[in-house]
């Protein structure tokens, strides 16, 4: 397959065919969770709405508190430098904008080539930190699995892709950018069945917890 | 703790010669029944709650055992791997394909054996974790699901299983019977010169108590009588429930855990109480004030205050006026009273009503550290050791507040820092939030 | 009797020897050739034996011959097809109907094994080539017979190149490209649609005067198509700073900005537009305003739309359907699996504890 070819197939087929597996995917895993037995909680709540006060937690739990700060800050730094560079690099390339517009409609000003390069490369480095502690720290070791390993390929592949097709590096441009679009082809099959389905499940566990522990007038 | 007569006859909740084994039925219906509790408890909640891990680690940061040890087993995710291998396996939404490529494995009741220190000795639910975790995943209701199966398994450890199965039969853990209680209830009425009312046919409080202050602590008898007749409430014991610690929640006893919480609906609704005031116990909270009103079905027919709630309450009303008592003091929240409770507005009132010079631990209220006893883990003698080791902690966070005095309102909470006190000649000794209420009532007028 | 030389063919026509230098410089110039090449070349072509070529067109638009032909080089497009030795082509030839059929046959067979010969156009393939005949013949037949005496294939424009416009999908007369049918390696590829007239001249001349240029993966001449459209576009540093032109008459595009969002190809396009130029040197697509359509590469017609950017899916599903369909699918999945997962919560046998009542399942009421 050459590098016509593997584009045609990459923003063609392959790409329609991705969004429908993670279409499904995604629907298959949310109805596999919520049909499951639910139960009701009876409990008087601290307040009239204190439950809903605890939905806060979605947004509050996006950093950590002050009196873990100290054991966690850094690596969420890094974690947030990966997350960060990663949507500054998807959401504000120009070539990025226009698949959004092509899918929904939406569209925004792009940024500059470099600062979505650096942005990437940011994101990029902070992927290999994140792998590298990953491998190093005991605790992470011990809980990770394939998915955590194929995940971090997954997602690392379209922004090492996409800077090597940015800066001519490697295949010429045309096979890079069929293989940056394939990899985020397989990013997007990957999506509902991995770990990077917390994208979605992240709302509903943190809010899930929030209900319950705002219920309780706990701090969340 | 007294020990328990080993009844060898077969069956569930009968205790074997083996520690950490309860029962003599075969391996393989140990397994089954794990199995068959974790799938009951394995319902969309906690579904959420296994699918949304991304093994980050973070837990392990605010978990005191990890933290003290560095050991990565001690990493509160990792202490239910067999309840969400189990998940992965035959529930979750992609179950089918786990089984067909192997990727987890059946559970083994040697893996459930090896696991029951992480989920009885190395954890006190105290929640912590849940605090971090930036998915919001409530590991707490994960390990008293994993606890649900290991009791249904027959593998609680044998020092946790004793005072359970003994509330099962006595009513009460440590063997504070009826009879116990109407004894240390007229010696500590005569002692202190106050009327306790026990078994009144009808009350607007009905009180409970913990067996650790019958027990250990019964001085906190008086200092709630005191109060009580200081705020002229109309209020009694009752002899048929006055057990506030659950130790079928604690074990993972689903159905010791209902029928102690039952013996105090229905003592209340004798009585026709319009408030149930739970001890200085943190577990009691939980099993009666969040999950009471689940096990009763509906909700409940009276309120369920914390004694520090009631005690905020009635200052709030004007009804409970204290002298001052302007030492310097430091309070330990109890980790299910607070953090998993919801009640850390009430204790600092009170410190305030007493003008006390109160020195936080943290900077949120109740994200303070465990104490290192509760869940159960107090009575596990095996996990002294390790349990020291997390007390250190706490020894630590409190010495940092300077404070002269240590308070807490939960008496498992100060049996486990009398306990640390004497192991390491430590010079704080916990006090009680209600007795020192209680030493310090105005006079009445 | 030896044979004529190309530089005896010039005398003829009354190019001096330091017009002949002088045109060879131009030539080396335009295939990026160093001025020792020139010389070279110079030398060689005073001695070369004037070459054969025979041009023919298949499935085409004659829009190449018009790209050759309107040359603003015209000494060297003359040079090859006026005077240097054009033995056969159906346009341009004097000659018409079996006079020329016969002029080819006596010159392919005088120079069998040493002509050049050009294809301009795809070959039609289905009823047995009936879409394409000259003179009762199909084209593929005529092909098959021209190559094997052929010293060299070069397919002139992208129809003859990758199969172009007639190839494009639903291809109705079973188009291929040349090397379909010669063989690919025998092939020289000048894709374009058109070429630029100086590079199919160049190419011809190369071959001349060295032999058979350096070629790349699709058998086009490096010296050409090395670069992209976009490598070497003057509007590179508006795409660099993510400044598009999002309309043909909106600022960005008075202003010259970047047409990647247009729909420009330039990025996957590896031609000589943007260096060369058109029409002398005087612009190339891009530089009148209009995003690059890709036409030098293979399948240029099947890619999306000319407009539609190249970040852009290309599928034409219709997604409402597809993917409401793709979600109603796994709702049913999730929803059946977790009613199989249900029916085992019910299903379980009395556990050790024998606490659990039935109706209940699932529904931990003594959770934390």
């Amino acid at each position: 397959m050459n590098g016509a070819s593997l584009l045609d197939f990459a923003r063609g087929p392959a790409f329609e065919a991705a969004l429908a597996i993670m279409t499904f995917g995604i629907a298959w895993r949310l109805a596999g969770i919520f049909a499951l037995a639910r139960s009701v909680d009876r409990s008087e709540p601290r307040s009239r709405f204190s439950g809903l006060r605890g939905l806060r937690i979605i947004l509050s739990r996006s950093w950590p508190r002050a009196e873990f700060r100290e054991r966690v800050l850094e690596w969420d730094i890094v974690g947030y430098l990966f997350h960060i560079g990663y949507a500054v690099a998807f959401l504000g390339y120009a070539p990025h904008i226009l698949l959004i517009r092509n899918l929904f409609g939406l569209r925004w000003p792009g940024l500059p080539g470099g600062i979505i390069a650096f942005a990437a490369g940011v994101s990029a480095a902070s992927l290999l930190a994140l792998l590298g502690h990953r491998l190093s720290s005991p605790v992470l070791r011990q809980l990770s699995n394939f998915d955590d390993y194929f995940t971090w390929l997954v997602t690392f592949a379209p922004l090492v892709t996409g800077l090597m097709a940015y800066y001519g590096i490697g295949a010429d441009f045309q096979l890079m950018l069929g293989l940056h679009i394939f990899s985020a082809d397989i990013l997007f099959v990957w999506l509902p069945f991995g770990k990077l389905m917390h994208v979605i499940l992240l709302v509903f566990s943190r809010g899930t917890t929030g209900a319950a522990y705002g219920r309780r007038g706990a701090p969340v | 703790m007294s020990a328990t007569t080993i009844d060898t006859a077969t069956g569930p909740g009968k205790l074997e010669p083996s520690a950490g084994r309860q029962g003599t039925f075969p391996d393989a219906k140990r397994l089954e029944y794990a199995m068959t509790s974790f799938l009951q408890d394995l319902g969309a909640t906690a579904a959420l709650y296994l699918e949304a891990c991304v093994h980050c680690g973070q837990c392990a940061e605010a978990c005191h055992y990890y933290v003290q040890t560095g050991d990565p087993k001690y990493t509160p995710i990792w202490k239910i791997e067999p309840l969400k291998k189990a998940y992965k396996r035959h529930v979750g939404p992609f179950s089918f394909f786990y089984r067909l490529l192997g990727l987890k494995k059946a559970v083994t009741l040697a893996e459930l054996e090896s696991w029951q220190e992480l989920i009885y000795d190395s954890c006190t639910m105290c929640g912590r974790c849940a605090l971090v975790c930036p998915m919001g995943i409530d590991i707490p209701s994960l390990v008293l699901a994993a606890r649900h199966g290991m009791q249904a398994a027959g593998l609680v450890p044998r020092d946790l299983w004793e005072p359970t199965d003994r509330a099962n039969r006595e009513g009460s853990p440590l063997g504070a019977t009826k009879e116990v209680l109407k004894e240390r209830i007229a010696w500590v009425s005569d002692e202190h010169s106050v009327e306790i009312p026990l078994d009144r046919d009808r009350a607007d409080v009905l009180v409970t108590v913990s067996s650790v202050e019958i027990m250990k602590y019964p001085t906190s008898l008086a200092a709630i009588a005191k109060v009580m007749r200081h705020v002229g409430a109309s209020w009694t014991f009752r002899s048929d429930g006055y057990e506030a610690t659950n130790f079928g929640l604690l074990a993972g006893d689903r159905k010791g855990q209902r029928d102690a919480t039952m013996r105090l609906i229905n003592a209340a609704i004798a009585v026709n109480a319009k408030v149930v005031i739970l001890p200085e116990c943190g577990h009691a909270y939980q099993a009666l004030r969040w999950v009471g009103a689940n096990v009763y079905g509906k909700a409940l027919p009276f309120r369920v205050l914390h004694i520090s709630e009631f005690l905020a309450q009635e200052i709030r009303a004007g009804r409970l006026t204290l002298k001052t008592d302007p030492r310097s003091m430091t309070f330990h929240d109890p980790c299910q009273v607070a953090r998993r409770g919801g009640v850390s507005g009430a204790p600092r009132e009170i410190f305030r009503a007493l003008g006390a010079d109160l020195r936080e631990m943290s900077r949120t209220p109740g994200l303070n550290w465990c104490c290192g006893g509760g869940g159960g883990v107090i009575t596990v003698h095996h996990a002294d050791p390790l349990r020291y080791r997390v007390f250190h902690l706490k020894m630590q966070q409190v010495e940092e507040t300077g404070a002269d005095v240590l308070v807490s309102s939960c008496s498992n909470c100060r049996l486990t820092f009398d306990d640390g006190q004497a192991h390491f000649h430590w010079d704080k000794t916990a006090q009680s939030l209600l007795e020192i209420v209680a030493n310090n009532l105005a006079e009445t007028h | 009797m030896t044979e004529e030389t190309i530089l005896d063919v010039l005398g003829r026509r009354g190019f001096t020897r330091r017009a002949f230098l002088q045109l060879c410089a131009t030539v080396a110039s335009t295939l990026a050739l160093s001025p020792v090449d020139a010389a070279e070349m110079a030398r060689r072509l005073e001695y070369k034996p004037r070459p054969t070529v025979i041009y023919l067109s298949f499935q085409e638009c004659t829009g190449c011959l018009e790209s050759l032909t309107r040359s603003f080089s015209p000494g060297l497009a003359a040079l090859i097809f006026n005077d240097i030795s054009l033995a056969y082509n159906d346009t341009l030839q004097a000659a018409a109907g079996r006079a020329a059929e016969r002029a080819r046959d006596t010159a392919m067979k005088d120079a069998w094994g040493k002509y050049i010969l050009i294809v301009d156009g795809s070959v039609p393939m289905s009823e047995n080539g009936a879409y394409c005949t000259v003179g009762g013949r199909s084209a593929v037949s005529d092909l098959r017979h021209a190559a094997s005496g052929a010293a060299a294939v070069v397919a002139v424009g992208t129809c003859a190149a990758f199969g172009g416009l007639p190839y494009a999908a639903p291809n109705p007369t079973g188009a291929v490209p040349v090397s379909d049918i010669v063989g690919e390696e025998r092939v020289i590829n000048v894709p374009g649609c058109p070429p630029i007239a100086e590079v199919i001249t160049g190419v011809i001349m190369y071959y001349t005067t060295f032999g058979a240029p350096a070629l790349d993966s699709l058998r086009r001449p490096e010296s050409f198509y090395a670069n992209t459209i976009h490598d070497r576009c003057y509007r590179r540093p508006f795409y660099d700073r993510g400044m598009f032109a999002k309309t043909f008459d909106d600022e960005g595009a008075r202003q010259g900005w970047c047409l990647f969002e247009l729909g420009c190809k330039g990025p996957i396009t590896r031609n000589a537009c943007a260096t060369m130029k058109w029409i002398n040197g005087t612009s190339y697509p891009i530089e009148s305003g209009h995003p690059c359509l890709g036409c030098s590469e293979p399948n240029f017609w099947d890619k999306g739309g000319f407009y539609q950017s190249l970040s852009t899916p290309t599928g034409h599903w219709s997604r409402e359907h597809v993917l409401g369909g793709a979600a109603a699918l796994g709702v049913v999945a999730g929803v059946g699996k977790a009613a199989v997962s249900r029916s085992r919560q019910k299903r379980v046998p009395k556990s050790g504890s024998g606490d659990q009542k039935s109706g209940d399942k699932g529904k931990d009421d003594t959770k934390l």
